[in-house]
């Protein structure tokens, strides 16, 4: 093995990908921040309601779902927990909103890095939004008629 | 104000450049060690018959297993060591899309006072489902396609 062409390889080929991502992700971050500056999300989550309502949501989840789809999890859950203190989420809406969120948030981003590397962008990006509401709508249509939805709430696990 | 948007973006962006190039530049360099050694062949070897379901190379099984256990992006840096073509990075790309670093994401969603290991569940289900339609079902009209 010629270690210095492994070397040469790993730091030409690494240094390359990072540039490839930094050119995707410096203008989707630009973006991102315009988008959250000029509060797009609370006037695009108006719009969200029928969606909400085929979930089986309140559409006082549409923000929070919003942020997720767009920012990211850990984004995510905290506007959940900060809507859910004060009030504005049932428990439903929030089990809901995880396995949402669970299967498809960051939606941008995560694409976006993966298409700088030669993947087809579109065709993750619909089968992750496609699986989030497939899989949301069925929890939800199982959670219809139970209260306190005991199922999905955490047991051996804590 | 834009202008304000603009520079914090930017700084953002740069931050988050240089977070995901120290996770992938190491692993983009462990990869191509491993590449040049036997331990890529052991590696493909052992998990042809799995991967095969996928019409994925062995050795991609590396990629699935580093995307979960540490991040998406030392997923990213495995990809780019390898030589794969274009089907072969979209699918796994879609896979660890579903799923990816399970310890940090998960310990995310059982802040909503979720079980987590159904959040894991799913999320390592939605990367075997979409795996199996879109590499074993689709696999062969879309290897054509791309």
């Amino acid at each position: 093995m010629d270690v210095v062409a492994v070397l040469r390889e790993g730091l030409f080929g690494s240094l390359s990908s990072v540039f490839d991502i930094a050119k995707v992700v410096i203008p989707l971050m630009i973006a991102m921040q315009i988008a959250k500056d000029y509060r797009v999300l609370d006037y695009l989550s108006k719009f969200m309601k029928p969606f909400t309502n085929f979930l089986g949501m309140s559409k006082e989840s549409g923000f929070p779902l919003m942020v997720g789809l767009v920012f990211g999890l850990a984004y995510g859950a905290g506007v959940i927990v900060q809507s859910a203190k004060d009030g504005n989420l049932t428990r439903r809406d929030m089990v809901l909103l995880s396995v949402f969120l669970a299967s498809c948030h960051a939606v941008f981003e995560d694409v976006l890095i993966f298409v700088a590397i030669g993947a087809n962008g579109w065709l993750i990006l619909s089968a992750r939004i496609l699986a989030g509401i497939l899989v949301t709508y069925a929890v939800s249509r199982r959670l219809d008629g139970k209260e306190p939805y005991e199922e999905f709430l955490p047991q051996a696990d804590q | 104000m834009l202008l304000q948007s603009i520079k914090q973006g930017f700084r953002n962006g740069i931050d988050t450049t240089i977070m995901l190039g120290k996770i992938i530049v190491p692993v983009y360099f462990v990869v191509t060690f491993l590449h040049h050694t036997p331990v890529i062949d052991f590696v493909a070897q052992s998990f042809e018959p799995l991967m095969s379901v996928f019409n994925l190379p062995g050795e991609s099984a590396m990629i699935l297993v580093m995307g979960n256990l540490l991040s998406l992006y030392s997923g990213v840096g495995a990809i780019q060591a390898l030589s794969l073509n274009s089907f072969e990075i979209t699918l796994l790309a879609m896979m660890l899309n579903f799923s990816h670093s399970l310890f940090i994401e998960t310990a995310v969603a059982t802040r909503l006072n979720v079980s987590g290991t159904k959040i894991m569940a799913l999320r390592v289900g939605l990367m075997l489902a979409s795996g199996l339609i879109f590499g074993t079902l689709a696999g062969g009209v879309l290897q054509r396609w791309m």
